[in-house]
């Protein structure tokens, strides 16, 4: 097949596509995708905070994706049309897991900047008693610290013991001026 | 031998120095490295050899980090407890927190830090 790109070029007018992809995520994947945000990101008139915002969101959730997946597949989609970002990822999870991330970040999008950063403090001052769970959850408190709406989420039913997660995170840049073509 | 360390800057970790016959250790670049422990296994057991091996009475550690997830934020938070519980005792770690300017978040970090870090001496250094 054959995609119409006149089409696809005309219909997304003032959506610039920065990186979508899918597939196998691993370190050499968020690299290079990583060199490939930063170089498109260069052309947008960014302040320091926009920037940082987007790149290390677009980072949390492919790490997320890396360690969390059920299956070593995901998606990640970062956007940008009229001064707003959008960075969503996809993948499958544990259905028996998604209650529990649900409570998480429900609980992070009811807290303001300030509740945010001192949770943080907090998150991180803690003696982890399994290394091996890295962040401790400090990740997703990284991700809504520097987003500028809640973060929106949905799970998808896939099959019994699966379920599809997609989380999309909003950064407003009143800097951009980019997009219209 | 006084210990010495150089590692090269890749894609997802940070160019890294330690230069002990210096007193001195640096971080600079992008820190999301693949595992983060096994990343920082080797700065680990240095800096906990140094500071307690009772042979020094300073160190300096130029923190240039432009970003760092949020797995290495915790070991590294863990780095400058270590080095706050050094200059406890008449001893001096000092940390120079480079910011580019504004980056407000990691401005942030650095005021939280500076203020749960009372004995350790950071200072905040803007680009």
């Amino acid at each position: 097949m054959l995609l119409n790109t006149l089409e696809l070029f005309d219909k997304t007018k003032k959506l610039d596509v920065y990186i979508a992809y899918k597939g196998i995520v691993r370190i050499d994947n968020i690299e290079e995708l990583s060199v490939a945000l930063r170089s498109q990101m260069a052309f947008d008139k960014l302040s320091q905070d926009t920037f940082r915002a987007v790149f290390s969101i677009f980072v949390e959730l492919m790490e997320n994706v890396k360690m969390h997946s059920a299956v070593p597949k995901g998606c990640i989609i970062v956007t940008s049309q009229d001064k707003i970002y959008h960075v969503q990822s996809g993948n499958l999870m544990e259905t028996q897991n998604i209650e529990e991330l649900k409570k998480r970040i429900n609980h992070l999008n009811s807290m303001d900047k300030q509740s945010l950063r001192n949770y943080y403090m907090e998150r991180i001052k803690k003696n982890n008693p399994n290394p091996r769970s890295r962040g401790a959850g400090i990740g997703l408190i990284e991700i809504a610290k520097r987003a500028s709406e809640p973060v929106e989420y949905d799970f998808i039913p896939y099959d019994e013991h699966l379920t599809f997660f997609t989380a999309k995170v909003t950064i407003n840049n009143d800097n951009i001026e980019r997009g219209a073509v | 031998m006084a210990y010495f360390m150089e590692k090269v800057k890749t894609k997802s970790t940070p160019y890294v120095l330690i230069d002990e016959a210096k007193q001195y250790m640096k971080l600079e670049g992008d820190c999301f490295p693949d595992d983060t422990l096994e990343f920082f296994w080797d700065i680990n057991k240095w800096l906990c050899e140094y500071l307690e091996s009772g042979n020094y009475d300073k160190l300096t550690f130029d923190f240039e980090l432009n970003y760092f997830n949020s797995s290495a934020s915790k070991i590294l938070f863990d780095m400058l407890e270590q080095m706050n519980e050094f200059s406890k005792n008449g001893k001096q770690a000092q940390v120079n927190w480079h910011v580019e300017s504004g980056d407000s978040l990691l401005r942030e970090l650095y005021e939280d830090f500076e203020e749960d870090f009372t004995d350790l001496k950071i200072i905040l250094i803007e680009k």
